[in-house]
């Protein structure tokens, strides 16, 4: 029996890289109309992919005192977009991204449940937490909540919702899955707990097949714990990809795309990542770690780990930041050709690193093209992706049960 | 000039809330030639306007779309971002009425005031996406809000974008416990009611005597006609049939729903003369 795989397509901004606008298949000016939206909602329909995602950040472009000229602005609001791709097409499932720390039950409720009801069951809600420090200010509050507060609140949260989609769902008109797909991204072992009681999926990032088993492994031991079955949860790492017709075209696409930025650009993402303003600082000297440790708005522990290594090594800023740039937010990043691409995906889901990913394409429209002409009819051809969708909803797609007949 | 009669009509049936009923009811307000659908009003949940009008963008064309917010089950900084996002994908038809319903005195003010600062923390000529220069915005015209109220306080600006629009269109329901006194729309339920609005509409039902509102509008008094449905499939052929000389008489322009309508853009430092722009990008 072959497993199959299942994929989502996050298609948050202009595509995984911070230069990804600038690439000449890039239509940065897309993320600002309906007709982007609808081809591309199109195009991922075409290559049967289970939803599509979008991530979501609270805090305001420019807060801070400092508004990079040179990145894409990250997003509309995820609800609205989703639902209006959703109005455009029949099958794939909308995962959007809402925080339970800056909205009530009742807001948050209400909003899904008429996206689920427009879009005949296809909603998911990616619950996060929200991060950044600086989303506090746009909610009135000084400083954000420590994280323990922000999961136990959250389970309230997703509980209290639960409830009053049940309560809805009663009422009439029905909500076509009972309520949105639950879903999560968290990487802590707080998050996995919260993981493990709560979700039906799970997006996080590995960025090795050894990282993915072990992920996946550590989750449905947590999952089997709390008396859920695992297998009623789909694990789906994140996977930017830049393809070629052989290696070495797949490797100077990927060269041309890192071209696109400079150490400058580079360092200004790397900024803006780690949450410390590090534009002034020379670029040949080595990176400051301690001064990013001392200054970063993220929890200290969390960039410490990401830059003591290399400070410590003595490693210049600059290079430090072209790197990053590589792989800015540690998932899998695969360039290579189509059948290889394939390869791997089936390794992955094979050795049991996942149950599928959510590609990330590496510029927008075009890596997502390229992906879906290129790796997924092979995909197809070796019995191991889906050609057509099981039924309409979400829940179908993903092949989970159906309906969840009282959610509360 | 010839100024438009506007037509509008508020609707809170769950119904539209249901794709294939849903589909039909926006097809014949389009068809009907509506200028304004209000989605919900007080009184009738449960759905969520601004969602509604997220699935209403791509299904319509020209209808002006207009969400009701409960001041009491929202905050400024989500309804702010996505009203911007309805705009765009629209491509500027987007409106907004606060509604008091369940908040304390003032609330639905503080939500207007809140919501407005967090749009006009955008110049409308932010976006540069210049892939040659390398430059995607000029981040002198970003600012922050710091937006303080009795009720919400909000540093911004909004972390979306200023809408085509420069804010949406406010409409406000001069019978609602809510003092907004530079409103774009005020729907009124008498023509001599004083209400700060640049447009009123009358509310009438469809035994309206045409004649009398047609001599009140060319005197000035009103803008257009604002009708509550109850059962729209029933109702928007018999609004056509109502208001079809005074449209064709004095129709809406071309362009987004300011322009359309007459209505002029919100005059904010951050605000262009012709409105937020998006260039253009090969
Ligand atoms: C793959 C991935 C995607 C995420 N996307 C978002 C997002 O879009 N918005 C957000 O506020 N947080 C997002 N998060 C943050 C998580 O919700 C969580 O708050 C964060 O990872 C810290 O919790 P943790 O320490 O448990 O991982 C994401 C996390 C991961 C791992």
């Amino acid at each position: 029996m072959t497993k199959q795989i299942h994929l989502w397509a996050f298609l948050q901004g202009i595509g995984f890289y911070p230069t990804a606008w600038k690439h000449e298949r890039a239509r940065p000016a897309g993320v600002f109309s309906m007709d982007y939206y609808a081809s591309v909602a199109k195009l991922v329909e075409k290559g049967c992919f289970d939803a599509i995602v979008f991530g979501d950040q609270l805090q305001s472009r420019g807060a801070g005192g400092r508004t990079p000229e040179r990145m894409a602005m990250p997003t509309l609001d995820p609800v609205t977009l989703l639902t209006a791709m959703g109005a455009v097409t029949r099958h794939v499932g909308l995962v959007a991204t809402i925080s339970t720390t800056f909205n009530t039950p009742e807001m948050l409720a209400e909003r899904f449940a008429t996206m689920e009801r427009m879009t005949g069951g296809r909603a998911g809600w990616n619950i996060v937490t929200s991060v950044h420090p600086d989303t506090a200010g746009n909610f009135g509050l000084d400083e954000m909540p420590p994280k323990g507060e922000r999961y136990t609140n959250a389970a309230d949260v997703v509980a209290k919702a639960c409830e009053l989609w049940a309560q809805m769902d009663r009422a009439g008109p029905a909500l076509p899955q009972g309520r949105p797909v639950l879903v999560q991204a968290g990487q802590s072992p707080q998050g996995r707990d919260f993981a493990a009681r709560t979700a039906e999926a799970i997006f996080c990032p590995a960025a090795t097949i050894e990282a993915g088993v072990e992920f996946r492994n550590d989750l449905r031991s947590r999952i089997a714990a709390v008396g859920r079955n695992p297998d009623g949860t789909r694990v789906m790492p994140g996977l930017s990809c830049v393809l070629g017709g052989t290696e070495d075209e797949a490797r100077a696409n990927h060269k041309a795309i890192m071209d696109l930025a400079d150490p400058a650009l580079a360092i200004e993402y790397l900024s803006e990542s780690l949450c410390c303003d590090m534009t002034g600082f020379d670029p040949e000297a080595p990176l400051d770690h301690e001064h990013v440790i001392a200054n970063t708005l993220l929890p200290a522990a969390d960039v410490a780990r990401a830059v003591t290594p290399a400070g410590e090594a003595g490693t210049p800023l600059r290079e430090f930041a072209m790197n990053f740039m590589l792989n800015p937010r540690g998932h899998n990043v695969f360039i290579g050709t189509p059948e290889q691409m394939a390869d791997m995906m089936i390794t992955w889901r094979d050795e049991g690193a996942c149950d599928g990913f959510t590609l990330q394409p590496s510029y927008m429209p075009g890596g997502l093209e390229d992906f879906v002409e290129g790796v997924i009819p092979i995909l197809q051809q070796r019995g191991r992706y889906r050609t057509e969708y099981p039924g309409s909803t979400l829940r179908e797609t993903l092949g989970l049960s159906p309906r969840v007949e009282d959610a509360a | 000039m010839n100024k438009p009669f506007i037509v509008s009509a508020s609707i809170a049936d769950p119904l539209l809330a249901v794709p294939e009923t849903g589909k039909a009811i926006l097809d014949a307000a389009e068809a009907t030639g509506l200028d304004l659908l209000v989605v919900g009003r007080a009184g009738a949940r449960p759905f969520d306007a601004q969602v509604v009008l997220a699935w209403a963008a791509p299904m319509s064309a020209r209808i002006g779309l207009v969400a009701t917010v409960p001041a009491s089950n929202a905050h400024p900084f989500h309804v702010a971002r996505a009203l911007s996002a309805v705009d765009f994908l629209s491509a500027g038809r987007t409106g907004w009425s606060v509604i008091p319903e369940g908040a304390e005195q003032g609330m639905a003010e503080d939500m207007v005031g809140a919501a407005r600062a967090l749009w006009d923390g955008w110049g409308s000529d932010t976006l540069i996406i210049d892939k040659a220069s390398g430059r995607y915005l000029d981040a002198s015209k970003v600012k922050a809000s710091n937006y303080e109220g009795p009720f919400f306080k909000v540093a911004g600006p909004v972390n979306a974008m200023r809408p085509q629009v420069g804010q949406p269109v406010l409409v406000v329901d001069a019978a609602a416990a809510i003092a907004i006194e530079d409103a774009d729309i005020a729907l009124v339920d008498d023509a001599g009611e004083a209400t700060g609005a640049t447009k009123r509409l009358l509310k009438v039902d469809a035994s309206a005597d045409m004649a009398a509102i047609a001599a009140r509008f060319e005197a000035g008094e009103i803008d257009g006609v604002h009708f509550t449905l109850s059962d729209a499939m029933a109702e928007l052929p018999a609004i056509a049939t109502l208001c079809a000389d005074l449209r064709e008489a004095h129709p809406a322009g071309p362009g987004n729903l300011r322009e359309s309508l007459g209505l002029p853009l919100p005059a904010t430092a951050s605000n262009q003369p012709d409105g937020a722009r998006v260039p253009e990008i090969a």
